[in-house]
């Protein structure tokens, strides 16, 4: 069943925009959550500098997780992380997200490089 | 950010119980699903009277290891070598390793300290999200003045750990020079390029004495954003899939499946509970965002386990990986993936560990560790504290969750009476949690620590930890001037109150709860704001 679930992702990109303060993507669930249903975002991130960070959250400022690459060798491509979403972050299937890179005291969208996609999945149980 | 101080009292341990029992009856292998009713050793909360005991044995020990010559396979920075050579990250092998190495490191310890009842305590930094004070005494940190004499400088480190490492490098079999080179070290200077980072700053392991840690006594709390990996809701998500291994990261309790344990985690997907708090907890504390572009200390690279810290973070994590193989097995669920995987999981080669008496322990593999029987512990029971509550918190997450209306600097919520009551009586961590949303401080605010008060009478403007009232702290670090400027606000968890003083009217079936927060240590001068509260079942 939780392989079932796991097919019904949202690939849907509606808008991708950099802004100063980061990139916004929005996503779209294929259906409503159930009540027993909760969401989170797979992040893939390619190669970013070794202490660089990267903060997941609303576009109206609610964070949902920061990933922080560790156990990296230099110049590896960082991985997949999933972050989990709260249910009510969602409203019409829909969720706008802003992405922010962090490094040095500097604050950056991500380039499509540094993430290279960001998926919205369904999971079994709510968070 | 939730400061929680409220003393962590010895409690009684869950049991195995029959359901877990016949769960397990069902799982693919029996020797591995089936848990001791009793464990020989138990690993405390660090704070705990227990845990306070082990650490003194801890210190006592590394003491010694400290002592020990670099020929020695006991010796402090030998033993982490052991992680920097050989730990996986990224993938699923990432909790049965670090099982292995944490269980033999603790024989050493129990060894050394002399202590025979010592097991590794564990940092629960979802309650308590700053380093443990104790973990600043003696040689618990890696900045203490008996590290000197061998990190103060990276020319004195090399002298001092390269030629006996070379000189064991050059005993290596075949097989470990192969799981070697699988992780990129063809040769012995392609390790020690990522001690010295090789021209790259934050790539360099090795750290010098008074820069070895980040935080500080003074300054021991995790950040906002640190927190919000470790906070009670991200723990959940983490424990909430039901398969020891998925295809989709999401669903999974562990990292990706890859070829070896040495695949460099590029190729990973990291679970959720690896993804966020383990990673962020080892970075922040090494530095990462506040000391860019390092070098950074000691907790940010493979060489972490230099800092003592390393080992009640990872006591954290395995602690969290028995919480979920109980909450499976009580629900009749597999603790390892089916068959062809766990042959493939099993059968991994970890061939780097050293065992309690110095011995190197040679071939062994991933199966000896599924099991917490290889080392005879349990653990005080932590966040999520009972296999119970996460159990019914599944059914009642989302049926409790309500949203405050405000009021200045307070938040008036009704709350069902019945969640209260459990709230209560929940034997040790919290049921209910308060979301609360405040503004961002100005620059220039010299107040970033709020206390967060739950049912307090009006009058009541400072509390202590210990009043009844006390919820806990949030606190804002870093320069204010980099905060979003459009977004100017941060939510945190703070657990509620065990007190039954800070809720009032339960006999209705919903009871009035407010929420205040007031400025920190006596600045009763600066104006707070409350912008939102939600309470919820976590």
């Amino acid at each position: 069943m939780h392989t079932l679930l796991a097919t019904l992702i949202s690939l849907a990109l509606l808008m991708q925009t950099a802004g100063a303060t980061g990139r916004v993507v929005t996503l779209v669930l294929p259906r409503d959550l159930t009540a027993d249903e909760g969401a989170a975002v797979e992040v893939k991130v390619g190669v970013i500098a070794r202490g660089a960070q990267i903060k997941v959250e609303t576009t109206s400022g609610k964070l949902l997780g920061v990933i922080s690459p560790y156990g990296l060798r230099s110049g590896d491509e960082a991985g997949t992380y999933p972050i989990p979403v709260p249910p009510e972050a969602i409203s019409n299937k829909r969720i706008s997200l802003r992405l922010t890179l962090s490094y040095n005291r500097s604050k950056r969208a991500p380039t499509a490089q540094e993430v290279r996609s960001v998926q919205l999945k369904i999971t079994p149980s709510r968070q | 950010m939730p400061k929680l101080k409220s003393p962590v009292t010895r409690r009684s341990f869950l049991k195995t119980t029959l359901a877990a029992a016949a769960g397990a009856a069902s799982l693919p292998i029996a020797t591995h699903a089936f848990r001791r009713p009793t464990a020989k050793y138990i690993r405390y909360n660090v704070m705990s009277e227990g845990g306070q005991k082990a650490v003194k044995s801890y210190n006592f020990a590394i003491e010694q290891m400290l002592k020990f010559p670099p020929t020695h396979p006991q010796n402090w920075f030998r033993n982490a070598f052991i992680h920097l050579m050989d730990c996986p990250h990224g993938n699923w092998w990432f909790y049965v390793w670090h099982r292995g190495f944490l269980g033999y490191f603790e024989e050493t310890i129990r060894n050394l300290s002399g202590d025979s009842t010592f097991a590794m305590p564990y940092w629960d930094w979802t309650t308590l999200p700053e380093i443990p004070a104790v973990m600043f005494d003696g040689v618990l940190t890696p900045t203490a003045e008996p590290y000197a004499p061998f990190t103060k400088s990276l020319e004195v480190f090399t002298s001092f750990i390269q030629p006996p490492l070379m000189t064991y490098w050059n005993t290596l079999s075949p097989a470990q020079l192969n799981q070697l080179n699988i992780r990129g070290y063809t040769d012995f200077n392609k390790m020690w390029n990522d001690v010295t980072g090789n021209g790259d700053p934050s790539n360099q392991a090795f750290a010098i004495t008074p820069k070895a840690r980040y935080l500080t006594r003074e300054n021991p709390k995790l950040d906002a954003d640190t927190y919000k990996n470790c906070e009670p809701s991200t723990i959940l998500a983490g424990l909430s899939p039901t398969d020891f291994y998925n295809e989709s990261v999401s669903l999974s309790f562990t990292s990706k499946k890859t070829e070896s344990h040495n695949s460099a985690p590029a190729r990973g997907a990291f679970s959720m509970l690896e993804g966020l708090p383990h990673n962020i907890v080892h970075n922040y504390i090494g530095g990462v965002t506040n000391i860019d572009p390092g070098p950074y200390g000691n907790m940010t690279n493979n060489l972490s386990p230099v800092d003592p810290v390393f080992f009640l973070h990872h006591s954290n994590m395995d602690r969290l990986w028995d919480v979920w193989t109980r909450q499976q097995q009580s629900r009749g669920l597999p603790i390892l993936p089916p068959q062809p995987d766990l042959d493939a999981l099993s059968k991994e080669p970890f061939l780097f560990y050293v065992n309690g008496d110095g011995k190197f322990v040679g071939d062994s593999t991933a199966g000896e560790y599924l099991s917490m029987e290889r080392f005879d512990y349990e653990y005080e029971p932590g966040f999520p504290n009972t296999l119970q509550q996460t159990s019914s918190t599944r059914q009642k997450r989302g049926q409790v969750q309500v949203r405050g209306t405000v009021s200045g600097n307070k938040a008036t919520l009704n709350v069902p009476s019945a969640s209260i009551k459990e709230h209560l009586a929940a034997p040790a961590a919290a049921f209910l949690v308060a979301e609360v949303t405040v503004p961002r401080p100005s620059p220039s605010s010299p107040t970033r620590e709020f206390h967060v008060l739950v049912g307090a009478p009006s009058d009541v403007t400072e509390v202590d930890p210990k009043s009844p009232y006390y919820a806990g702290t949030i606190a804002f670090f870093g320069n204010m001037s980099h905060a979003h400027g459009a977004n100017a606000e941060a939510t945190f968890a703070v657990p509620l109150p065990k007190s039954p003083q800070a809720f009032k009217g339960l006999a209705a079936a919903t009871a009035s709860v407010n929420i205040r927060i007031v400025p920190a240590y006596g600045r009763r001068k600066t104006p707070a704001v409350l912008k939102a509260a939600t309470v919820r079942a976590v």
